[in-house]
């Protein structure tokens, strides 16, 4: 069974907005209920860029402090996921320079952290960990915008400041990869 | 097979939102609804510059025509000589020159633009722009009955001026207020010492008024820090300072804060005594204070009843109680028991009490010397003395030496608040116990006892000497205790239960935590009654 598709109501554009606007009046159920709504877009992100699990929680807890705090700098255009991603996407490009001013790249530790997440399903686990794996950073960051943030191949371009035809093409790629790893192991399971 | 597209990216999905980490609890609480932030604005009218041009071009031509008199009008006119600084939640910065008209209005935050919204006071009379602005506070509803607290700080180079200039607009808010038909509660004072305020305000996110009213109330008020004040509104800080009466030396106070907000005293108090089963009439004394715990508005009660010191705090806004505490009061304790003993001793460390000094009166303490001066607050939770500099003190002072001696115990712990070493080490045939205070290095509490025989080296002292021998066993001590609690056996961590003697009577000391919750209690081996307990919410 396909898992049910809730990608549209978690990262709806009305419904993000409405939790920013909640938040102005400072209320903290509507942070909570943003975070619920987005925290895997944000992580997810986040991961695909740090491929560190310790350091992408992190940048998540900054992300969501920094947006409870400057909410009052959005201003509702109809979309409020290019905001928060692009605020993710700074927080992480931050951590990456702060590596490479002290020069060391913290170890990928997302392989320990999958296996001892439970609640995660196997086969979630080996997604995951196959994303991580096969696709090249680029592919990721955009396999995770598109499928999981719900971006449209144009944000995605204008986000990571590429010409649409490359982030098609790379998708595309990297849905054949994943395709091809997904049909695999559907024939493992059979045989 | 083949896969399509959606099903794969709905896998991809939830994998995704399976593998997020929920920290939401986490941001939540580093989330708190900070009242007092002020955000800069950033400067987006454009006007300003061709304001200056003009302005510029006139000063050039005053310069030309008019010569030296001109200009040093000019400058009379337009120079900043005062900037005044109100603060609700709403914080207005109003820049004003030296015949106190108005230049520049300016929000730092974002309740701020609302309050000013399109009003324009260039030029216009200070108390005009104050009145004006207040109005807007009471019409948008952020003076209200709930918070009535409003913070007018004036900052001139000539303290003369600027103390003239605050008494004029403490006049004029509260004339405001009052024909608004709501008794304010204005805090008014001119700012000192600029350039530290300034870094804090900054570090803080707060305005340099706030940060020295902040200043103001550390200064007479112990055991809280710039950063637990810093994220409180204008009205929760005068709260603090109207119920602890705290002085101010530079900063001046008309009317009172509101607590309507909050489940007021009465309510507080009937909660506590509720709790603790006590009619209000059999209360001799009580105290009920506003404090900050945690970050969080309490009401402190204080009271006395039955030989027993009842201490708690309760969530100003929740009523629910955070802390609370019973312990025999030691004043009356000795005054009926050992009469003799007439210096005042302090009770038992109670955390809130800064001036109370530690004497447990400690009957098993062979050495006679359970005094201490324990002047600590519950906040202090800084190490000053290295471990082994406290096993050195314990060393000293029971005139041993390391390597004459076998270490039991050596480790950090609290103890009523109070960061302590616990030492127990064992030389020839004599335990000793020794708590000594992290931060100053005294001895908080030392024993001395034979080993092994538990008990047997000591010479009840006061009057209660009959009691050695333990007719309850542990176990039954941890049931009484657990019973009172409310909780089970499974359900709880022990970190201590042994024997001790307290006051020369033979009791048993539990300590346990539960969820969130951690428990002392002191039972009587003898009876099985509680003597001590205490409730801590972490």
């Amino acid at each position: 069974m396909a898992p049910s598709d809730n990608r549209k109501e978690n990262c709806d554009a009305g419904q993000v907005e409405q939790c920013l606007s909640a938040m102005r009046n400072q209320d903290l159920k509507a942070l909570e209920e943003l975070y619920r709504r987005t925290s895997a877009s944000v992580f997810g992100y986040a991961l695909s860029v740090l491929k560190n699990v310790q350091d992408a929680e992190d940048v998540m807890h900054d992300l969501y402090v920094l947006v409870w705090s400057a909410v009052w700098k959005y201003s509702p255009d109809g979309k409020p996921m290019a905001w928060i991603i692009t605020i993710t996407r700074n927080l992480c490009l931050q951590k990456l320079r702060e590596y490479q001013k002290r020069s060391d790249i913290p170890e990928e530790d997302w392989e320990t952290y999958i296996s001892g997440n439970q609640n995660m399903s196997a086969e979630d686990k080996l997604i995951l960990a196959e994303c991580l794996r096969t696709l090249s950073d680029e592919e990721r960051q955009i396999v995770v915008l598109h499928a999981v943030a719900g971006f449209k191949h144009r944000e995605i371009a204008r986000l990571l400041e590429a010409p649409l035809s490359t982030i098609l093409s790379r998708y595309n790629r990297a849905l054949k990869k994943l395709q091809k790893w997904m049909e695999e192991s559907n024939e493992d399971k059979r045989s | 097979m083949k896969i399509r597209e959606a099903d794969e990216t709905a896998k991809i999905r939830q994998a995704y939102a399976n593998a997020v980490p929920d920290i939401c609890d986490v941001i939540l609480s580093d989330c708190k609804i900070e009242k007092g932030q002020v955000i800069m604005m950033e400067e987006t009218r454009k006007k300003k510059s061709t304001v200056k041009y003009v302005l510029a071009a006139a000063a050039c031509l005053l310069l030309v025509f008019g010569g030296g008199f001109g200009l040093s009008t000019y400058q009379f006119n337009h120079r900043v000589a005062s900037t005044v600084s109100l603060e609700v939640n709403p914080s207005l910065q109003i820049m004003v020159n030296g015949k106190d008209r108005v230049l520049e209005v300016k929000a730092l935050n974002q309740d701020g633009e609302i309050v000013i919204g399109d009003m324009d006071f260039s030029g216009s009379d200070i108390n005009v722009a104050v009145n004006a602005l207040i109005g807007s506070m009471l019409r948008n509803g952020y003076l209200n009955e709930l918070a009535n607290s409003i913070l007018i700080s004036v900052d001139n180079e000539d303290p003369e001026k600027g103390a003239a200039l605050q008494g004029k607009l403490t006049e004029e808010v509260n004339k405001v207020l009052e024909s608004g038909g709501l008794p304010g509660a204005v805090l008014s004072q001119t700012l000192t010492e600029k350039s530290t305020l300034q870094k804090e305000a900054d570090q803080y996110g707060i305005t340099p008024g706030k940060a020295q009213l902040i200043e103001q109330i550390l200064e007479s008020k112990q055991g809280h820090t710039f950063e637990e004040l810093a994220p409180l509104s204008i009205n929760e800080l005068n709260l603090l300072i109207t119920t602890t009466e705290a002085e101010m030396t530079k900063v001046s106070a008309m009317g009172n804060a509101s607590d309507k907000a909050y489940i007021g005293e009465q309510k507080a108090k009937q909660i506590a005594f509720g709790h603790a089963g006590i009619s209000e009439a059999d209360i001799a004394f009580y105290e009920v204070d506003m404090d900050l715990e945690k970050g969080v508005m309490v009401y402190e009660i204080e009271f006395y009843c039955g030989g027993y010191e009842y201490e708690y705090d309760i969530d100003a806004l929740a009523g629910t109680i955070v802390k609370n505490k019973k312990e025999i009061d030691e004043n009356h304790h000795h005054s009926e028991v050992n009469a003799g003993n007439s210096s005042g001793t302090g009770n038992k460390g109670n955390a809130g009490n800064s001036s109370g000094t530690g004497n447990k009166g400690n009957a098993g303490n062979s050495s006679g010397t359970g005094n201490n001066a324990n002047t600590e607050n519950s906040g202090n939770t800084s190490v000053s003395i290295t471990l082994d500099q406290a096993k050195e003190i314990a060393l000293n002072h029971a005139g041993q030496t390391a390597d004459a001696v076998y270490f039991k115990k050596a480790k950090q712990d609290y103890d009523d608040g109070l960061l302590i070493y616990e030492i127990e080490f064992i030389a020839g045939s004599t335990e000793y116990e020794y708590e000594i205070n992290a931060q100053t290095g005294g001895i908080v509490k030392n024993k001395t006892e034979a080993a092994d025989t538990p008990h047997s080296g000591n010479t009840g002292n006061n009057g209660n000497a009959g009691n050695t021998s333990a007719s309850i066993t542990l176990d039954q001590a941890k049931e009484i205790a657990l019973t009172h609690a409310g909780q089970t056996a499974d359900a709880v961590w022990f970190e201590k239960a042994e024997q001790d003697y307290d006051d020369g009577i033979l009791v048993y000391e539990l300590e346990f935590a539960a969820k969130g919750t951690e428990y002392e209690y002191e039972i009587d081996a003898q009876t099985g009654a509680i003597r001590e307990y205490k409730w801590d919410d972490d």
